[in-house]
């Protein structure tokens, strides 16, 4: 009977002392100061610190881990930090590794907790702006750079550091201002096998007709041409396909001007034109380019792997099973380092299309896409000391940094420490592996962009219900339906938020009604459809 | 003189009502502040644009007209619903009972005691566990259904049984199966083992046994059970989309997705709080209407006991 005791007792202890444990506090882990390096060690103590600035610099650049688990661990911005650290001894920098997930986003900038510098890609930010969580950045950017020396690049204006203007302009968000500083880019190319094309006795195609045959005649020798993800295709796919078909009527359609984008975008429609277009029939059934656009896409996925939506798609073209794979140029620093990889591999970039391809095609090079890898923002937290970024004293201290690790030397350390991403700022030289991505760079930038477009709930559509038309679980009558209807509910979500200006752009439709007269399948709505 | 004196300020009774008045004004506030409130304040949100740090916007009916007009997903996750919750009533009406009555009708004590354990056992396993589970053993490439079909020589059949629009919805259905592990049990134990022993004999003597007995006798004496469960599935089928989550993210497409799911999605994904708050008022509206239905015209065993 005392044993029974004893024993019962004894495990009651046991199961609460263990859920005690279990539920005690344990110090935040995510955050790294900047000093725990060893080697580098922090000038300034806690009673000097006025400004303890938290940063998130991403996975790629986070100091102490090894991407990939690839070399030896990041220690750039350590030393870029412990630099700035000397030279303000009353700032203090953290290391912060912070989710980029929307739920997390939301409740840490809703209580102006989050991290000082975020990094997210700044689509996520847009639905937040109005809610004043993150800072503009444009009066920053037209200003100089104060550590730039004059007569460089940055010293009359930020701005002028960035080498890719156009994908870093294009960034802006729908009400006109500027949340990020993309720190560097990420572009996509196709990878190719270049054993397997010499076995098949093929060679990099110079337009798209004959990247169709090239990719006829690997899948004929037994191999799959090529290795893509559905997002692939609702990311890249829609926006480079749709330049390609669209390109010879943009001066009809392209009703807005950016005064300071055009330069760098031209052409370039942004959502409040595409809405507009929308309503004029363009995106819908009656817009023949439309459904070409989408039969293009499908005749390419067919030359893809069976499984786009869960498959491990580096895999098979590692095994050597896959002739080519489309993705982003972060894969090189992992194939350069894999010892199992036996074949030799290089890389392309999408081929144009031809009027053979499309009556479409306008015959230009295949645009780019590009993004940054590392996109910073400023949140809400970096005021939180006035609660107005115009007249907080920690959001200069916290752009002064990011001024300052932008700094050709300081930049240096920080991106080519291994070649992952390509580097944003003139004057830093891209190191070899990336060379042919920075080449694909200096294209032309896309003219539109649809993930994001509008909102979260017109993109998760646009994801989900791709996938089944690619996959033949409806017919692209019902994929242009649900697309249809996708716009719809976006072009009312959005007209309901941002109210654009349509009354300006029906002018310069009716203006630009000359120029369109000449060009093929315009849509037309039947009357009472509008 | 001395009664009027003696008399009270309050009456006994008043003041043992005000006594219980009093106990029981605690747990009422508490239900209307964390229960009633917020369905008021999701009502009267569903009318503004909202969003957390965002500013709230009156829009009238907009969200809901939405919903019921160009929200191209509403009506797929309406009919997936409507599947999910039939196939569980179907499941869960059915299965459970025969399982109780199987165990009612085991004469030794002792196995019976043991099969109620062994039945009982799978609530204890978290809900997340099971669809983690189930998830891992329908998944596409190394899943074991897929590893055993293709060990009995039937691996054309092995697909990605989630990721399949043509075989994801009834993959979700499935999650469960047999469908007899859990609490139903247990209710339909407790109504069987209920019936009154004179109707058992009455029965016997009148040569109603097996199968016969089972559904003249049993069923009808177990009728509040089955109403319970009834009110209780449908509740669940309505509102239920947390192992969607998990398992299939209401895709491939919308094919698994339901209105509880794209409730969620709205506020937590799409940062659309008043558009949410629509569909989640709509949906107390559905679920509010089924049970006065199910309370109308499905009668308890007690209600039809008292109609003959």
């Amino acid at each position: 009977m005392i044993f029974r005791k004893i024993f019962k007792y004894t495990s009651l202890a046991f199961v609460l002392s263990l859920g005690t444990y279990l539920m005690w506090p344990v110090p935040e882990k995510g955050y790294v100061s900047a000093d725990t390096d060893e080697n580098i060690s922090s000038t300034c103590t806690p009673v000097d610190v006025k400004y303890n600035i938290r940063f998130v610099p991403g996975g790629y650049y986070f100091p102490g881990i090894a991407p990939a688990g690839i070399g030896k661990p990041n220690k750039g911005f350590y030393e870029v930090v412990a630099a700035y650290e000397k030279l303000h001894p009353d700032t203090k920098i953290t290391f912060c590794d912070a989710m980029a997930r929307r739920e997390y986003l939301v409740t840490q900038l809703s209580s102006s907790k989050a991290p000082d510098i975020l990094n997210v890609n700044v689509e996520d930010v847009w639905p937040d702006i109005q809610k004043h969580w993150y800072a503009p950045l444009d009066d920053y950017l037209d200003a100089p750079n104060p550590y730039i020396p004059s007569g460089q690049p940055g010293s009359v204006q930020w701005w002028d550091m960035f080498k890719f203007q156009a994908i870093s302009r294009g960034k802006l968000a729908p009400n006109g201002k500027m949340y990020c500083i993309s720190y560097d880019m990420i572009e996509t190319a196709i990878y190719y096998n270049k054993d397997i094309f010499k076995k098949v006795g093929v060679g990099i195609p110079k337009d798209w007709d004959e990247y169709e045959e090239t990719m006829t005649k690997i899948r004929e020798a037994g191999y799959i041409p090529i290795q893509t993800v559905v997002g692939i295709y609702a990311d890249w796919g829609i926006d480079l396909f749709l330049d390609q078909l669209y390109y010879n009527i943009l001066p009809g359609i392209d009703l807005v001007k950016d005064p300071v984008r055009e330069k760098y975008l031209q052409g370039y429609l942004d959502w409040d034109e595409v809405c507009f277009l929308f309503k004029k029939g363009f995106f819908t059934r009656y817009d023949l380019r439309y459904r070409e656009l989408w039969k293009l896409i499908k005749r390419f996925r067919d030359f893809s792997n069976k499984d786009i939506a869960t498959e491990d798609m580096i895999r098979a073209f590692v095994r050597g099973d896959a002739a080519m794979i489309w993705t982003a140029n972060l894969v090189s620093y992992r194939f350069d380092a894999d010892k199992d990889i036996d074949f030799e591999w290089d890389v392309f970039y999408l081929p144009k299309f031809t009027t053979n391809t499309s009556k479409y095609a306008a015959g230009v090079p295949m645009c780019v896409i590009g993004g940054s890898g590392a996109q910073f923002e400023i949140s809400n937290s970096a005021f939180s000391d006035t609660g107005d970024p115009k007249t907080s004293e920690r959001i200069k201290r916290i752009v002064d940094f990011m001024q300052f690790i932008t700094v050709p030397d300081q930049y240096r350390k920080v991106i080519n420490e291994r070649p992952l991403l390509i580097p944003n700022i003139k004057g830093v030289k891209t190191l070899p592996l990336l060379k042919p991505f920075e080449e694909i760079l200096q294209r032309r930038y896309t003219t539109t962009k649809w993930t994001y477009t509008f909102d979260l709930k017109f993109t998760d559509i646009l994801q989900r219900m791709l996938l089944l038309y690619l996959d033949e679980y409806i017919s692209l009558d019902e994929w242009i339906e649900w697309q249809e209807k996708n716009l719809e509910g976006a072009y009312v979500r959005y007209t309901r938020k941002k109210h654009p200006d349509f009354e300006a752009m029906e002018k310069e439709w009716q203006r630009l009604a000359p120029i369109r007269k000449d060009y093929i399948d315009m849509p037309i709505i039947p009357k009472g459809e509008n | 003189m001395a009664d009027k004196k003696n008399k009270p300020f309050i009456s006994y009774k008043l003041s043992a009502a005000l006594v219980c008045y009093s106990i029981v004004i605690i747990p009422v506030a508490l239900l209307g502040l964390f229960t009633y409130l917020p369905v008021f304040w999701a009502f009267q949100k569903s009318f503004f644009e909202f969003e957390i740090g965002g500013v709230s916007r009156f829009v009238g009916l907009s969200h809901y007209v939405e919903y019921f007009t160009t929200d191209p997903t509403t009506y797929i996750s309406l009919a997936n619903m409507a599947f999910f919750t039939f196939f569980a009533v179907a499941v869960r009406l059915s299965l459970p009972l025969i399982v109780a009555k199987l165990i009612h009708s085991i004469h030794s004590e002792r196995w019976r005691h043991f099969y109620r354990i062994l039945f009982l056992v799978p609530i204890v396993v978290p809900g997340v566990a099971v669809m983690l589970i189930w998830g891992g053993m329908i998944y596409s490439s190394q899943g074991f259904i897929n590893e055993f079909l293709r060990l009995i020589g039937l691996g054309d059949l092995a697909c990605g049984w989630l990721t399949n629009p043509g075989t994801a919805l009834i993959a979700v259905a499935m999650v469960g199966f047999p469908f007899i592990g859990g609490f139903e049990v247990l209710i339909y134990y407790a109504g069987l083992s209920g019936i009154p022993e004179s109707v058992n004999e009455a029965a016997l003597l009148e040569g109603c046994v097996g199968i016969r007995k089972f559904f003249l006798i049993d069923i009808p004496m177990v009728l509040s059970q089955l109403k319970l469960i009834l009110i209780l599935t449908v509740i669940a089928g309505v509102q239920g989309f947390e192992g969607l989550i998990i398992l299939t993210g209401g895709g491939p497409g919308y094919r698994t997705s339901v209105p509880g799911l794209m409730m969620y999605f709205n506020a937590f994904s799409f940062q659309r709080f008043g558009y949410a708050c629509a569909v989640g008022v709509f949906l107390f509206a559905l679920i509010f209407t089924l049970t006065i239905i199910n309370f109308k015209y499905f009668k308890s065993a007690e209600e039809v006991q008292a109609t003959n």
